[in-house]
């Protein structure tokens, strides 16, 4: 995790920005898990609406900086910047 | 990562089971040719692609074939829900019944299981993207035989509609193997693997 964080530091804010998206997006995606099983649990509904709208600021905070994170949310008319590199795969992405 | 959208890609609505159209479109789910095959293929070649544009196509082509798996599965889903064993006998279903039931498992319409040896990963830039071509005309080519045995227009609504998505898919690897060639070695241009021979 500190090696990792450490790369993420070196890749400036791009980096950061994505490891507090992983962040957001793991929390809502274990709590939709767990709604799946219990969908009337307030508690989890309550943490399930609040991540959510974390996670959608952070998303266009990427998009609006660094690119798109999905083919549906490419910015801009002058550049399908969905193909630039690094990918997802690639040290350099991480 | 993937994000699951709940909904088809197209529309998938049977009026009528049938279990004669299921044992042979099945062949599109687990077959040499199918669309988990296809998935595959794509998302486990685009690793080793070293340009930026042909990741991306791998990766779009790749994702909307596990869209179309999830067609297929619809279809037979549809084309064998309520049918009693006895029907699914006179189609020659019972031995699929026995060992799934109604659920779907991925085989070939001659009843092989889904095997990963229908998936090429060469490593290779040409070789790689010459195995999409063909496998994009190998599937047009089971669509159309799947057209010629079946009436129902219910059925041959999506199917048509997935016949086309490959001919899209072969232009789009078209254009790929060209980005791929603008990129090598004009005076070696077949023999050139990029990740390696510098």
């Amino acid at each position: 995790m500190n090696t990792s964080m450490n790369n993420n530091m070196a890749n400036g804010g791009a980096g950061s920005l994505l490891r507090r998206i992983q962040a957001e997006d793991f929390a809502l995606y274990e709590v939709a898990l767990y709604l799946d099983a219990y969908p009337t649990n307030k508690k989890a509904l309550a943490f399930y609406e609040e991540h959510r709208a974390r996670l959608a600021e952070l998303k266009e905070e990427y998009r609006q900086k660094y690119g798109p994170l999905t083919i549906y949310d490419n910015v801009g008319s002058n550049e399908w910047q969905w193909v630039k590199g690094p990918w997802p795969w690639e040290r350099e992405a991480n | 990562m993937w994000i699951y959208d709940k909904k088809l890609q197209y529309p998938v609505k049977i009026k009528t089971p049938n279990a004669n159209y299921a044992k042979i479109i099945i062949s599109q789910l687990g077959g040499p040719d199918g669309e988990l095959a296809a998935s595959q293929r794509y998302l486990h070649q685009r690793y080793s692609m070293p340009y930026d544009k042909v990741k991306g196509i791998l990766t779009d082509v790749g994702t909307e074939e596990l869209a179309h798996l999830e067609m297929i599965a619809a279809i037979l889903y549809q084309l064998t829900k309520g049918l009693s064993p006895e029907e699914m006998k006179r189609a020659g279903m019972d031995i699929y019944f026995v060992d799934h039931t109604a659920g779907l498992y991925p085989i070939a319409a001659s009843g092989v299981p889904f095997d990963m040896k229908y998936v090429g990963v060469k490593g290779d830039v040409i070789a790689d993207l010459n195995e999409d071509l063909a496998a994009e005309q190998k599937a047009r080519v089971t669509y159309d035989n799947i057209l010629r045995m079946v009436d129902d227009p219910d059925v041959r609504d999506p199917i048509k509609y997935l016949r086309q998505r490959e001919l899209v898919h072969y232009q789009r690897f078209g254009d790929a193997l060209r980005i791929a060639q603008d990129n090598l070695d004009s005076k070696n241009f077949y023999a050139y693997n990029p990740s390696f021979d510098k």
